[in-house]
C-alpha cells in the first residue's frame, strides 16, 4: 500500500475541519430555534408530530432501499400532511399546508443546480406565502379583505422577479455558456 | 345553489384535500423530475390546483390572476428560457469522496449532503410547532363580503393607491430592465467572419 502524500493529507484535514465547523452550526441553530418553543411542550404535546417523524425515518427507510423514489417522497409527504391537517382547524390546514409546499420550496432552492429550476422553487414559495395570505383573509379579516390586496402586491413582484431573473439567466448563459449554479463563482473572494 | 354547497364544511374540506393532494404530489414532480422541461409543464399542474384553493377561500379573482399570471405567464416565460438555454446537466449532484475517511467522519458527510433536506425539515417543523403551540388567531364568524372585487377596487384606488402606482412603476422598471438584460448586443462583425459567427450563433441556439 503507498504511503498518502502529503496534499492529499492536508485535504482532508481541511475537509475534517469544515465538517466539524458544520456541524457545530446545525447544532447551534437547532438548539437556538427550539430553546425559545419550549423543548418538553413539543415532547409531550405533539405525539401526532413524532408519529409523523417515525413515518418520515420509514420512508426514508423505503427510499434508501430502492424502488420508484419520487412515489415513496410524495406518499410519504401526504401520508404526514393527512395526519398533521386532520384534527385542526380550517384556517390551520391552509397555514400548515403553505409551509409544507415553503418547506418544498425551499429544499428545491438548495439543492438543484440548474438556475431556471431554483428559479421554479422561489416561485413556489411565493405561491405557498399566497395562500397564507389569503387563508388569513378569509378566516381572519372577512370585511376587508386586506391578505387579498397583499396577495396582488405579491403577485406584481412575482412578475417581475421572474422576468428579470430569466433574462439574467439568459445573459449569464450567453457569457458562459452554462446554468450550473456552481460554475457562477464571478463574485467569490 | 353551488355556493351553498361549497359552503357546507364536509365538502369544503374533501375539496380541501383533493387540491392540497394533487399540489403536494405535483409539487414533489416539479422538484424531483429529471427533465427539466417537464417539471416546468407540472408547475402548471401546481399553480392550477393552488388556483382551485383560492375559490375555496371565496378569491374568485385572484383564482383568476394566479391562472393568468403564474400557470400562463411565468410557466410560458420558464419554458421559454428552457428552450433557450441547455437544460441537460451532465451530474445532477456532486458526490464527494467519501472512502478514505473514517467512520464518523462517513456520517457526517451524509448529513452534510443532505443538507438541504435539513434546511427545510427544520423550517417546516418549525413553523408547524409554532403555528399549532398557539391560540391567538382571532378567527372571525362574520361571512366574506360578496362582492369581492369592489372591496379590492376600492381599497386600491383609496388607501393603497401608493403602493398600487409604486407597483406599475415597479412593472415598468423590471420590463424595462429585462429587455436590456436579454436583449443581444450588436457586435461590428467584419465582413470575413461574420460567416463563422453566425454558425458559432446557431451552434450556441442550438446547444
Amino acid at each position: 500500500m503507498n504511503a498518502p502524500n502529503q496534499l492529499v493529507l492536508k485535504r482532508e484535514k481541511e475537509g475534517a475541519a469544515k465538517l466539524a465547523v458544520f456541524f457545530v452550526a446545525l447544532s447551534a441553530a437547532l438548539v437556538g430555534t427550539y430553546a425559545g418553543i419550549g423543548v418538553d411542550k413539543v415532547l409531550t404535546h405533539h405525539y401526532d408530530f413524532w408519529f409523523c417523524v417515525i413515518l418520515g425515518g420509514l420512508g426514508w427507510a423505503f427510499r434508501s432501499v430502492g424502488g420508484n423514489k419520487p412515489v415513496i417522497v410524495a406518499a410519504t409527504l401526504l401520508s404526514c400532511f393527512i395526519m398533521l391537517t386532520f384534527y385542526q382547524a380550517p384556517l390551520l390546514r391552509y397555514l400548515i399546508l403553505a409551509a409544507l409546499l415553503f418547506a418544498m420550496g425551499v429544499y428545491g432552492m438548495c439543492r438543484q443546480r440548474n438556475a431556471v429550476r431554483v428559479l421554479m422553487s422561489i416561485e413556489l414559495m411565493l405561491n405557498a406565502v399566497n395562500i397564507n395570505l389569503i387563508a388569513f383573509s378569509k378566516y381572519v379579516d372577512p370585511g376587508q379583505l386586506k391578505g387579498q390586496l397583499f396577495a396582488i402586491f405579491i403577485l406584481t413582484v412575482a412578475a417581475a422577479e421572474a422576468a428579470v431573473g430569466l433574462a439574467i439567466v439568459l445573459s449569464l448563459y450567453r457569457n458562459t455558456s452554462t446554468v450550473d449554479m456552481d460554475r457562477f463563482n464571478l463574485l467569490k473572494w | 345553489m353551488l355556493g351553498s354547497l361549497l359552503a357546507a364544511p364536509i365538502v369544503e374540506t374533501w375539496l380541501f384535500y383533493l387540491f392540497a393532494t394533487m399540489a403536494i404530489v405535483l409539487a414533489v414532480g416539479v422538484l424531483v423530475d429529471r427533465v427539466v422541461i417537464r417539471s416546468g409543464f407540472i408547475l402548471i399542474g401546481v399553480f392550477g390546483s393552488i388556483a382551485a384553493l383560492f375559490l375555496l377561500l371565496s378569491a374568485q379573482f385572484l383564482a383568476l390572476a394566479q391562472v393568468m399570471i403564474y400557470a400562463v405567464a411565468i410557466t410560458l416565460v420558464i419554458v421559454i428560457a428552457l428552450m433557450l438555454t441547455n437544460p441537460r446537466m451532465e451530474d445532477d449532484t456532486i458526490v464527494e469522496k467519501a472512502e478514505r475517511m473514517a467512520g464518523p467522519a462517513q456520517f457526517f458527510l451524509s448529513v452534510k449532503q443532505g443538507f438541504p433536506l435539513w434546511v427545510s425539515v427544520i423550517i417546516f417543523s418549525t413553523i408547524y410547532v409554532a403555528l399549532t403551540g398557539e391560540k391567538r388567531w382571532p378567527v372571525s364568524t362574520e361571512p366574506v363580503a360578496q362582492d369581492v372585487v369592489k372591496v379590492l377596487g376600492e381599497q386600491l384606488t383609496t388607501t393603497y393607491a401608493i403602493p398600487f402606482e409604486f407597483a406599475s412603476v415597479l412593472l415598468l422598471a423590471a420590463l424595462m430592465g429585462a429587455i436590456m438584460l436579454a436583449k443581444n448586443e450588436k457586435k461590428e462583425v467584419e465582413p470575413t467572419s461574420s460567416e463563422d459567427q453566425k454558425a458559432e450563433e446557431n451552434l450556441a441556439l442550438s446547444r
